[in-house]
């Protein structure tokens, strides 16, 4: 039987705004498996990239049980949050928010310099991450100097060159066109079917949603509804 | 890190290297002042506790009786007694560079109260013996090109005569700036007057510079009743009365220096937060990819820090090399008498000065930016 990556137990998440409190999730029950894909529909203001950034440890509930990569989340401080995150999470953007002063290589290199490994054992997870998403030979490009889709390839190979838990993507070809869109969804189905990687992804794109092995549903915060989806991963 | 923080200063070149120009330019302007009013200061660092002016309690410009010399001479303490009057005049003409202070002296006693100036004694002995002799410091002698036997012409402002003079000795001093000055007989003066019978200083040596509250006391005591009271005080205070006469410039010079300071720290800053401010999505991506809120702030204060470091650098290179073609402009100004030179205080206070302002100006960024939560930076795409 897989490991449970992700466990949700009732959790809310509100808002307040001056007076008024909103409440954008409500009761979120979900376990996520290790090996699954995951996409996460609805609605705009259903609570997805909240939920998202939940799992990523970059925001807290409100209550509720929220336990990732065997962690109750909510229970750890900033610094030790920051560690978790480090191992753990791989997070992919709408906008790929690659830092546009380093190279490819750096930028993906940039999460491992968090952790204490020789310079050649950096080397060879960046060359084998950006390898993975066919840019070996764009390693000294500036985000500047590359395309929309291969942008978004970087930051993939970024998400996953520390080998993390969970996958998460926010709406990652919600920015690029159809063709670099597939590219990227290509991409992901690989990593979760030959990488065994577990993915949730956050988006509109039902196309995109129809390649996860699992389909989430959000309403107004709330789950309506988890169904398999129509896709193998790949 | 590090390489993020260098190439995040590269980002944008010329606001970088503009706030390191303006840093560096305010730090070259500091530190001129700094020498301006260390020069300035000369005349307080030269003056010997032992000795003591005494002048005209009203102004100096008010004259004494050359009586007072031998009942000054009387007072306890006080070894000996040597009258000074400024001269002034025009030589050649108005120019800075031909201007320096001119003193008369009587050399029967001059040298009794001023032991530290050093004379060859037969050069002494031949300015003593000539009416018209003047004596003058070596450095003068240099910048004037005089030689011994040489003749100038002063021309009377205060004094409405005209005197020529013959260089007769050249004296030394190892304090620099004193030797920026020429002294010649008051008796030249006193006959070519009318024999006015007047001295504006008199300089008193005291055996025992612990007595010099005694010797003041005594001194305005004995003319209290006389129609040129005195004003008795330390040859110290005596110059630093020079430099309030200069209508407190140090000060102001002080005040000047200071809102240097302060306006380079909020343009600075003003900077470092703009540059801060247009990176909070990247701060935040960088925070989701496992960085940690004192890596982000070290990351941001290491930016400013570089920016007051290299900018204190830049500006305290070029004070270096200005203050080198700057100084016989400034020495010209005349502040003081004194010489301008370089000095290692006054740069290392520039440089810890630059590198306050970039510590200080990456300091509000940068916990701003600490501070922020990921969410609310992610947001603002």
């Amino acid at each position: 039987m897989a490991e449970t990556v992700v466990q949700l137990r009732d959790v809310t998440k509100n808002y307040r705004r001056d007076a008024f409190e909103l409440k954008v999730l409500q009761g979120i029950t979900l376990d996520v498996e290790a090996g699954d894909y995951v996409a996460l529909m609805g609605p705009s203001g259903s609570g997805k990239s909240t939920l998202l950034n939940l799992l990523a440890g970059i925001d807290q509930p409100t209550s509720g049980e929220l336990i990732v990569a065997g962690q109750q989340v909510s229970r750890l401080g900033e610094s030790k949050l920051a560690l978790w995150r480090q191992r753990h999470i791989g997070f992919i953007f709408q906008f790929y928010n690659l830092i546009p002063v380093l190279t490819a290589y750096e930028n993906v290199e940039l999460p491992l310099t968090l952790r204490k490994s020789s310079r050649a054992a950096r080397r060879k997870r960046v060359e084998t991450a950006l390898s993975v998403v066919g840019l070996q030979n764009r390693m000294k490009h500036y985000p500047r100097q590359l395309s929309g889709g291969q942008e978004q390839r970087v930051a993939i190979a970024r998400a996953i060159v520390t080998d993390p838990t969970l996958l998460l993507a926010d709406e990652p070809t919600g920015d690029l066109d159809a063709e670099s869109g597939g590219e990227v969804l290509d991409l992901l189905g690989q990593l979760n079917e030959q990488f065994n990687k577990t993915i949730l992804m956050v988006t509109h794109d039902p196309k995109a949603a129809a390649r996860a092995k699992r389909l989430v549903r959000l309403d107004k915060g709330r789950l309506v509804a988890s169904a398999p989806g129509g896709g193998t991963g790949a | 890190m590090i390489k993020l923080i260098r190439r995040n200063l590269l980002r944008n070149k010329r606001r970088t290297f503009l706030t390191m120009a303006s840093l560096a330019m305010a730090l070259f302007i500091l530190s001129l002042l700094g020498v301006v009013n260390d020069a300035m200061s000369f005349a307080d660092d030269s003056a010997m506790p032992d000795r003591l002016v005494v002048r005209n309690a009203i102004s100096l410009t008010f004259p004494l009786p050359e009586a007072y010399e031998q009942r000054l001479r009387t007072i306890d303490n006080v070894v000996s007694v040597t009258p000074q009057n400024w001269f002034q005049g025009v030589y050649k003409d108005q120019r800075p560079e031909n201007f320096f202070p001119r003193f008369t002296i009587d050399p029967a006693t001059f040298r009794s109260v001023f032991y530290d100036l050093e004379w060859n004694e037969e050069e002494w002995e031949a300015f003593a013996a000539q009416r018209t002799a003047f004596a003058a410091g070596r450095e003068l002698t240099e910048i004037q090109g005089w030689s011994l036997g040489d003749t100038i012409t002063i021309k009377g402002d205060i004094y409405p005569i005209d005197v020529e003079l013959q260089l007769r000795a050249i004296y030394d001093f190892d304090e620099p700036g004193q030797e920026r000055q020429i002294f010649f007989h008051r008796r030249y003066v006193e006959e070519a007057m009318g024999n006015p019978g007047q001295n504006g200083t008199y300089w008193l040596l005291l055996d025992d510079p612990e007595a010099a509250p005694a010797v003041i006391a005594a001194a305005e005591a004995m003319f209290e009743n006389s129609d040129n009271q005195v004003r008795a005080e330390t040859a110290e205070a005596f110059a630093a009365s020079f430099t309030e006469m200069l209508g407190n410039i140090r000060f102001f010079f002080s005040m000047i220096g200071l809102a240097i300071v302060i306006s380079i720290f909020l343009i600075t800053a003003n900077t470092m937060a703009m540059a801060a401010r247009e990176r909070t999505t990247e701060v935040s991506v960088l925070r989701t990819l496992g960085f940690r809120r004192n890596q982000v702030l070290g990351m941001v204060i290491g930016e400013s820090l570089a920016v007051g470091v290299l900018g204190a650098a830049l500006g305290v290179g070029f004070t270096a090399v200005a203050i080198q073609g700057a100084t016989p402009f400034l020495d010209q100004m005349g502040f003081g008498f004194g010489g301008f030179a370089l000095d290692v205080q006054v740069l290392a206070t520039a440089v810890a000065i630059g590198i306050a302002v970039g510590l200080l100006s990456g300091v509000f960024p940068a916990v701003a930016a600490a501070r922020l939560k990921i969410v609310d930076g992610l947001r603002r795409l």
